[in-house]
């Protein structure tokens, strides 16, 4: 279980990124964050790893508060925190396989796998995983090779060689067309289904999060704005959707092909 | 539309009428333009007309410098140069009215400045400039010719890339100096073997009186056979001390020519040559006749010799300067990247120190450092080692820092996003990425450096620059095109080497 307690964000411009942000996470939901940009969802999700230090309030990770951790405890919660990005943030110069194996540097031997040695068996799993995004056969080219969807694919399976108990997803298909916005949501949705893996996504396309989300909360100018169910938003009002989005926001019910802002 | 116009123009309207505007630039060029609102501009014109005239007095005292004051020096001026003085004299007022007319212009109301005066003061400037870097057309061309007999040694110089070996035979005589009661006798002849006597055996050698007029020594008659018949026999003297040289006599070498029997007879004043003095004994010298017989073969000439044991050094140094420059500039180049640094007011300060320090010793072309490292370690390749690692270091601390400063930092946040440590987020998202432009710039940087290490040389800095000079003084022009060829051809091959090592890593 995630406990997010009066998280507050506040960078060194002065900018407030987050302002007293309060929820919590049961295990095995898929939670979606919608929110116009600046919004502060990318804040919020990098603040729960800590790749963002916040500047006030509590995170609850299985009992233990995330922003009092010291490095090698942070280490070792970030390895059961998988994450994938907007921009896929692969080593565009590395092969695929040696990306995928990235994901497990918080479990091998530090020292070994700085000349990027893996064991046999870390490499027989990097195999595995690539096989359940269904690019297996690319395993040995570069990254920066491969197209925008499979990349992200590739990101997933960093992520699941992390053997996650929860995935931040930071906008996983903002770059990535409609058809392939649906897959890589899908496969998010089996690992949540199947394995249980607790899901926390950003996202901007209405459509998507209706589809997928289980519960939602919208941010705006860094603050909760909506909190709802995954029938609330399927119910959702232009009313409802003006808060998050804001009073020039138009409903887009086409959605996949436009952001809503 | 209108309206920005309108209020644009309102606030350019002049302080003082066109007429007293254009009347007062004529005075204090620019004064004019000032008052119209023009500041800068009529700052810039004053600037511009004030320059035109300084450098044209500058001139016109070069061109008259043994001339008493201002007037005589212009006359004389005016005769030497008539065309360039003229023209600079009438452009000079010419600009000075336009400048006067300018003022009125842009005092008048609604008026928009124009850039015509500018177009005269550079035209001003280029005459100026011509005079000044002496540029002649007719001497070029006239001259083309006299250079080609050296051109055309620097451009084929391989005739001085290789000696003859050749066979030599010789005979010689001994010359007793001065004569004593019992002068030597003639060699004695061993049948088929060239044979050579002088008469007298022994005599005087030329001397210099204390006005550095010569006083002549003994003529010998020397005459030889067995030689090789109708060729040419070079005369050689040797003094006791094992000194040899060819005996010259008027400014050229004296030679005999063999007859069909292979003798010949010549007769050879005694050179002059300074001996330490040996008390009262007679000294015992030596003359020779030496044919050459036959070419064997060619070897490499001393200067090829020379030209490939520096172009060796040069690669080195410009391989050596490089190593150390990546290697020293690494840890500077993490000291100059902003995004590294700017942690705390202590790094800051580090970066601001190091970007100036980089600055300063870039901008110092190599061959500056050289001269201080010849000052500091003495001639050699080490000072042209130092001048070139010191300026590597700081050409590639900077390229390496920005680099550094542009890599993309979301592969770091997703290899942190892990529960990876900070050394393996530097193997795996900071190193992949600075490969490229590290391997890039190293070798851009090796093949700047082997260039340069081929001109270090000119101040001493080792290297094959420092024989280029050293032929081109001497007039060894074909040695010079020697050195000149290497050079070309190095710096070839480094440019298609480098470019094909870039092209794989990139």
């Amino acid at each position: 279980m995630l406990e997010v307690k009066k998280l507050t964000k506040v960078y060194n411009d002065g900018t407030v990124a987050l302002r007293d942000v309060s929820f919590t996470v049961e295990d095995g939901e898929f939670l979606i964050i919608i929110g116009l940009s600046g919004s502060g969802k990318s804040t919020l999700l990098r603040c729960i790893n800590r790749l963002i230090e916040p500047t006030e309030g509590q995170i609850i990770w299985d009992g233990v508060d995330v922003t009092q951790a010291d490095p090698t405890q942070m280490r070792h919660i970030r390895r059961q925190i998988g994450m994938i990005f907007q921009q896929f943030n692969l080593i565009k110069r590395s092969s695929v396989l040696t990306n995928v194996l990235a994901g497990r540097l918080g479990y091998v031997n530090p020292w070994s796998s700085l000349l990027y040695h893996f064991p046999q068996t870390e490499r027989a799993m990097a195999l595995q995983a690539l096989e359940r995004v269904g690019i297996a056969d690319q395993a040995h080219k570069r990254a920066d090779e491969l197209s925008g969807g499979q990349q992200q694919r590739v990101g997933i399976a960093r992520a699941l060689m992390q053997q996650p108990r929860m995935i931040l997803a930071d906008e996983p298909v903002a770059s990535l067309d409609p058809v392939l916005a649906h897959s890589i949501l899908g496969y998010l949705e089996r690992l949540n289904k199947e394995e249980g893996i607790t899901i926390l996504c950003s996202l901007h396309y209405l459509d998507l999060v209706q589809r997928y989300a289980t519960r939602v909360i919208g941010l705006r100018n860094g603050r909760i704005v909506y909190r709802g169910s995954q029938e609330d938003v399927r119910r959702m009002t232009d009313e409802e959707f003006r808060e998050v989005y804001g009073a020039e926001a138009e409903r887009v019910s086409v959605g996949l092909t436009g952001e809503a802002a | 539309m209108a309206n920005r116009t309108q209020s644009k123009q309102e606030t350019r309207l002049s302080l003082v009428p066109a007429p007293v505007a254009g009347l007062l630039s004529l005075l204090v060029p620019g004064l004019g333009q000032a008052l119209a609102r023009h500041v800068y501009r009529g700052v810039l014109l004053l600037v511009s007309l004030g320059s035109i005239v300084g450098l044209l007095a500058w001139r016109v005292q070069l061109l008259a410098h043994r001339e008493e004051g201002p007037l005589a020096m212009l006359v004389k001026a005016l005769q030497r140069r008539p065309s360039f003085v003229v023209a600079m004299l009438l452009g000079v007022v010419a600009l000075w009215l336009f400048i006067a007319w300018d003022a009125y212009r842009l005092a008048r109301p609604g008026r928009r400045s124009a850039p015509g005066v500018f177009v005269l003061v550079f035209l001003l400037l280029f005459v100026l400039g011509w005079q000044i870097t002496e540029i002649d057309v007719y001497k070029a061309v006239n001259e083309l010719a006299d250079v080609w007999p050296r051109l055309s040694q620097i451009l084929w110089p391989w005739e001085a890339a290789f000696d003859e070996i050749t066979e030599v035979v010789s005979a010689g005589a001994d010359i007793q100096v001065p004569c004593t009661a019992s002068p030597p006798s003639p060699p004695e002849e061993i049948p088929g073997q060239p044979y050579v006597a002088a008469e007298p055996t022994c005599g005087v050698l030329s001397e210099q009186d204390e006005n550095y007029a010569s006083i002549l020594g003994t003529v010998l008659t020397f005459t030889g056979r067995g030689f090789a018949p109708n060729t040419e026999v070079e005369i050689w003297w040797i003094d006791p001390l094992g000194n040899e040289f060819r005996v010259r006599q008027e400014g050229s070498y004296v030679a005999a020519e063999t007859d069909d029997q292979g003798a010949f007879e010549i007769e050879v004043i005694m050179p002059y040559r300074l001996i330490p003095t040996t008390g009262e004994r007679a000294q015992m010298h030596r003359i020779e006749a030496r044919q050459v017989s036959q070419v064997v073969g060619v070897q490499p000439s001393e200067a090829l010799r020379l030209i490939i044991e520096r172009m060796i050094e040069t690669i080195m140094v410009g391989m050596m300067a490089t190593l150390f420059g990546i290697v020293l500039s690494i840890p500077i180049s993490l000291m100059a990247a902003r995004n590294l640094m700017s942690g705390s007011w202590v790094t800051m300060a580090l970066y601001y120190l190091v970007r100036t320090w980089m600055n300063i010793v870039r901008s110092i072309e190599p061959i500056i450092w050289a001269l201080i490292a010849v000052v500091w370690v003495g001639l050699g390749p080490f000072a042209g080692f130092i001048a070139l690692t010191l300026h590597s270091i700081a050409a590639l601390g900077k390229l390496y820092s920005e680099a550094i400063e542009s890599i993309d930092p979301g592969p770091i946040e997703a290899i942190q996003a892990t529960g990876a440590t900070r050394l393996q987020m530097i193997a795996y998202a900071v190193v992949p990425q600075m490969i490229p432009p590290f391997v890039s710039f190293s070798i851009y940087r090796w093949d700047i450096n082997i260039r340069m290490s081929t001109i270090l040389g000119l101040v001493g800095g080792g290297g094959i620059g420092f024989l280029l000079i050293q032929y081109i003084r001497l007039l060894d022009y074909r040695a010079a095109g020697i050195a000149v060829w290497f050079i070309t051809i190095t710096v070839a091959i480094m440019d298609y080497v480098s470019a094909e090592i870039r092209q794989h890593f990139v």
